[in-house]
Formats: structure tokens, sequence, C-alpha cells
């Protein structure tokens, strides 16, 4: 692999690592609050969380570019104060992140559903108050579904495209993660290159999903014994 | 009762109904009885301040865990309320000892003295599913005395456990009630449970307070314990006269002097004072006396009253010679094709097996 091929793979975990930190407390929390939420209101909210998993990356981009744009009202506000998104390493990551936070939180959210509500409850009978009560019991007893949905997360981030072409652009050593180097060489008829990096992908991917198999296993092992 | 430590006066919007529950707690054990449905666990839910929409008062020694005229709400961790839920509800990513430390009040002295009065210590280091259910319901207990709660609610503790594990797990129960002095809500279903634990009874049908007071008087008026859903008990004290291994029996004559074999209880010494009680199912109306027949215990009685409870007709039967009263519920129509009516005379038998002792 050639410094700039390494460039790049380190270039788009880092990314992903980025956005997944950036989802992680609001996506748990998101989860926790949704298996819980019973009122009004709840269908509604919930498809609207998952809207990015069936609609085109394209059209997230999309909306992202709106929002942010230099000459759109939130763009405008933060370019004033000097922060540029659009073009930038941070695109990549907001992008990422959007696409991959419904994939945490529907996976943490049927964690957190299986979890006995009355177990919670008894927690705060026991002193510990709704904090406590959620370190303490809740995440303990949700915690693999929660992993699986922080790895699932990451590994969607490290292969998102559709999003992030249109906020961040394909900006070699800029904003050009794996996805984007692929899509570009094969483009210009570089095809060598692009299996290359294509295997880097499949095996990245792979060892992400196989890494929490082996965590999960070892540690329910480790709980029968 | 002695003086009132917990004072309830709680309202909660149901499915079904309102429940509405206005009594107070002496220190000892309140029984909760009612049928399915009643109210029981909700009514414990909302004292333990599981349940948000809980309206009016709630009080402990005189502080208010809930006074809704004056704004007081206490979340359920500045209630100190121990609460052990049907299943025990064990956290199944701890230990038990963990468990029992859980409460974050738990101090080490009172997390050691709820150790040593459910003698749970050779289990500290195991998890909660390779408890048996006895194991579990003495953790959980265990767990909720280590908050020093100022009121415990147990929600049938023994409805999960097979009968002669029940007659284990009881002396647990009493031993926390002697030793730990608290006042404490015990919801079940089973009227042997009711009268030897609590001192108080209370009877919830449709979210209300059906009848209160006394359980032994409580548990004889069929039209209360019928509601109850507890099966309509006949409770006959006495004492134990003789054991007569070879014939399998023990003979026990009742205060109100009549004679009842029941099966051996070799462990209730003859002079041992027992209660017996027998399902009203379980009693025999017979329009003349039958030659021959198995059950060991059948009685000239003079039938007092028709009770109608439900689908079934109670009989009120009252025992020659001051015997004493036994209640028998039939269908209307064995009432029709034994043509009772007050005044009939019949005989009322029971079988040894039928009699149990509470």
């Amino acid at each position: 692999m050639s410094a700039e091929e390494l460039r790049i793979v380190l270039f788009t975990v880092e990314m992903a690592a980025l956005a997944t930190a950036l989802i992680l407390v609001p996506g748990v929390a998101a989860a926790f609050l949704l298996a819980r939420y019973r009122g009004p209101g709840k269908g509604a909210l919930d498809t609207a969380l998952s809207l990015p998993l069936v609609l085109p990356p394209t059209v997230v981009g999309f909306f992202l570019l709106e929002l942010l744009g230099r000459n759109r009202p939130v763009g405008g506000w933060l370019a004033e104060r000097g922060i540029e998104i659009v073009f930038t390493w941070k695109a990549v990551v907001l992008a990422t992140a959007v696409m991959a936070f419904p994939l945490l939180v529907r996976s943490a959210r049927t964690a957190f559903e299986e979890v006995d509500p009355r177990l919670v409850g008894l927690a705060r009978t026991l002193g510990a108050g709704p904090v406590a009560a959620f370190f303490r019991v809740a995440l303990p007893l949700a915690w693999r579904g929660v992993l699986a949905g922080v790895v699932l997360a990451f590994s969607r981030a490290l292969g998102e495209f559709g999003a992030t072409i249109l906020v961040a652009g394909n900006i070699p050593g800029r904003t050009q993660t794996l996805a984007l180097a692929i899509f570009h060489d094969v483009q210009i008829g570089r095809d060598d290159r692009a299996v290359g990096l294509a295997a880097v992908t499949v095996g990245l991917a792979f060892v992400a999903l196989w890494t929490t198999e082996w965590i999960v296993r070892r540690r329910v092992r480790r709980d029968e014994q | 009762m002695t003086t009132p430590l917990v004072e309830i006066d709680l309202s909660l919007d149901l499915a079904a109904f309102e429940l509405r529950v206005k009594t107070q707690l002496a220190s000892g054990v309140t029984a909760v009885m009612g049928p399915s449905g009643a109210g029981k666990t909700s009514l414990l839910e909302a004292i333990a301040g599981l349940r948000r929409r809980t309206r009016g008062r709630l009080a402990i020694g005189g502080e208010a865990l809930l006074d809704q005229a004056r704004g007081i709400a206490l979340p359920p961790e500045r209630r100190r309320v121990g609460y052990v839920p049907q299943d025990a509800g064990l956290f199944p990513h701890l230990s038990v000892l963990d468990n029992v430390r859980f409460g974050a009040r738990a101090d080490a002295t009172a997390v050691e003295a709820a150790i040593d009065t459910l003698e749970i210590r050779p289990l500290v280091g195991r998890v909660p599913r390779s408890l048996s259910g006895g194991e579990r319901q003495r953790v959980a207990l265990a767990r909720a005395l280590a908050t020093r709660p100022r009121l415990l609610l147990l929600d049938e503790p023994l409805a999960a456990l097979d009968p002669g594990l029940r007659e284990r797990i009881l002396p647990w129960l009493l031993r926390v009630r002697d030793a730990w002095a608290l006042p404490c809500l015990y919801v079940t279903h089973n009227v042997g449970e009711a009268l030897a634990v609590a001192s108080h009874l209370v009877v919830l049908q449709d979210g209300r307070v059906e009848a209160e007071g006394e359980p032994r008087s409580l548990l004889s008026a069929p039209a209360v314990v019928g509601e109850a859903e507890a099966g309509i008990e006949n409770l006959l004290p006495g004492r134990v006269v003789a054991h007569d291994t070879a014939g399998g029996i023990t003979r026990v004559r009742t205060n109100t002097g009549s004679d009842v074999s029941i099966t051996l209880a070799v462990d209730r010494p003859v002079g041992a004072a027992v209660t017996l009680a027998v399902r009203s199912e379980d009693v025999l109306v017979c329009a003349a006396l039958v030659e021959g027949l198995s059950a060991r215990n059948v009685y000239p009685a003079r039938v007092a009253a028709l009770e109608r409870t439900g689908p079934d007709v109670v009989v009120r039967g009252v025992l020659e010679n001051g015997g004493g009263e036994l209640l028998a519920r039939v269908t209307p129509a064995a009432v029709a094709a034994l043509d009772l009516a007050p005044e009939r005379k019949v005989w009322l038998a029971m079988k040894s097996h039928s009699i149990r002792i509470v």
C-alpha cells in the first residue's frame, strides 16, 4: 500500500471514529428515551429518527448542504464566526454521523426495550436516582445491543458515500475517504488501485464486526461461569 | 391497632377503574387481599413512588412522601420504602452480594444484618440465575431491608413457590416482621399466609377498600372472602387431642367442641393449639346420613342461611350441640336437588385430606 493509500485509510478510520464518538451520547440517550416513551407522537418520532435509513443518502446530504452552506442561515451564522463546515473534514464527520445515527439508535433501542422496566423502578426504590438507575441497571443489561449499535454505526460511517460527497465533496487529501477514493479511481479508470482500496474497506468492516462478536461471546461465556 | 405509622389516602386512574385507597397502617403486617386485577400491585407501586400519576397523600411517621395539596411528591429514591415484587426482581447482572448492597443508602451494618436475618451468606457469591425461587425471595427481601426502609411492601412473596417451599419461607418473613419491627404491606391470595403473618387485613375490590379489620374475624365472613377470591375458608381453632399413627390421622378438638380428624401431623404435639382451614367447596352437604362414607368427619347440622356468592350458594350450617358453624359452597342446582332451605336438617362432611393446619 502506498503512503497515499495508507493516508486515505487512516483518514477514513479517523472520520468514522469521530462520527461515532459524536453520536454516542445523544444516540444512546435517544434510544433509551424512545424505549421508555409511551406518550403521543411516539410513532412519528420513531419514524423521523429512522428516515435516514431509507432516504437516498444524497437527499440527506442535500438537506445538510441547504442547512450549512455559507449563504444559508446556520452555515452563514457559523461562517461569521470563522467556522467552515462544507467541503472540510468536519462535513465528512457530520454527514457520516447523521447517516449512522439511526443504526445506533435502532439497535440500542431494541436492547433497552428488552430490559424489564420494573428493574429500573426497583433500582429507584433502592435509592438510585434516574441517572444512577440508568448506568447501574439499564445500560449494563442492554450493553450488548448498545455495543452492536456502536459497531454498526462505525461500519456504516466507514462506508458512507452519498451524503458525504454532497456536503464534503471529493477532495483528495482533504475530504477523500475510502468510498470516495474508490469512486474517483473507477471514474478515471484506475481500477487496480480501486481493487486494493475496496479490499481494505472489506477488511476494516470485517474486523469491526468480528471484534464485536468476539467481545460479546467472551463476555457471555464469562457470565455463564 | 397501635398508633398509625403510615397514613394512606391515594387515588390513581387505572385502565378499568380508579384505585382509591384510604387506610392507616400500624407497625406489623397488614395483609392486602382481593381478586386479580383489584389493584393490589398498583397500590404497592403507587406507595413506592413508581406511579407518577398518583394523587392524594401518603405519610410515614408524620412525614409526607406525597401530599398533593402541599405540592410534595418524593421520587422513589427518597421515599425509603422497600419493595419486593412477586418475582423478586433481582438484578441479573449482579451477584447476590451486589444485589443486596445495591441500595445507595445501604450501609455495611445494614447489609450484614440483612444477610444474617435471611441467612443468605452462603449465597453471596452466586448470580441470581442460579438461585431457587425461595432463595431469590430471601435475597430480594434482604436487598430491601439493607436500605433500612421505613415501610416494606411485599407482593405475593410466596406465590411463585410450591406449597412445600412456602412453609419454609414463611419463618423468614416472620423473623423479618419481628426483628425489624417495620410496618409492612403484604399482598397475598392465600388465607393461611394472611392469618400466619398479618395483624390487620385490607380487602380490595375494584380499587376500593371493601373491608378491613382483624384478619381472623374478617376471613370468616363469606361475603368478604368470597369477593377476595381467597375461597371461603372455614377456620377452626382447636387443640391436638391424639395421634393415630396406624390409622394415619390426628384428632383435633375444636374450641366449639367438635372432633375433627385430619391427616397425621405428628409435628404438632398433643395439646398444641392449631387452626384448621377447610375450603368451603370441600365441605359436602348431605340431605340424609350416608352410611359407609370415606369422609372421616360427618356432623349433623341445621341450615342457618343460604347466601348467594357469585355463581354459587354458600350454605351456613350450624352444627348440633353448639359445635360451631361450617360454610359449604354448593351450586344452585344442588340447592334445588337437596331442597335446601333455612332450618333444614343436613349432614356436613369433610375429608381429612381437605383439612389443612394454617
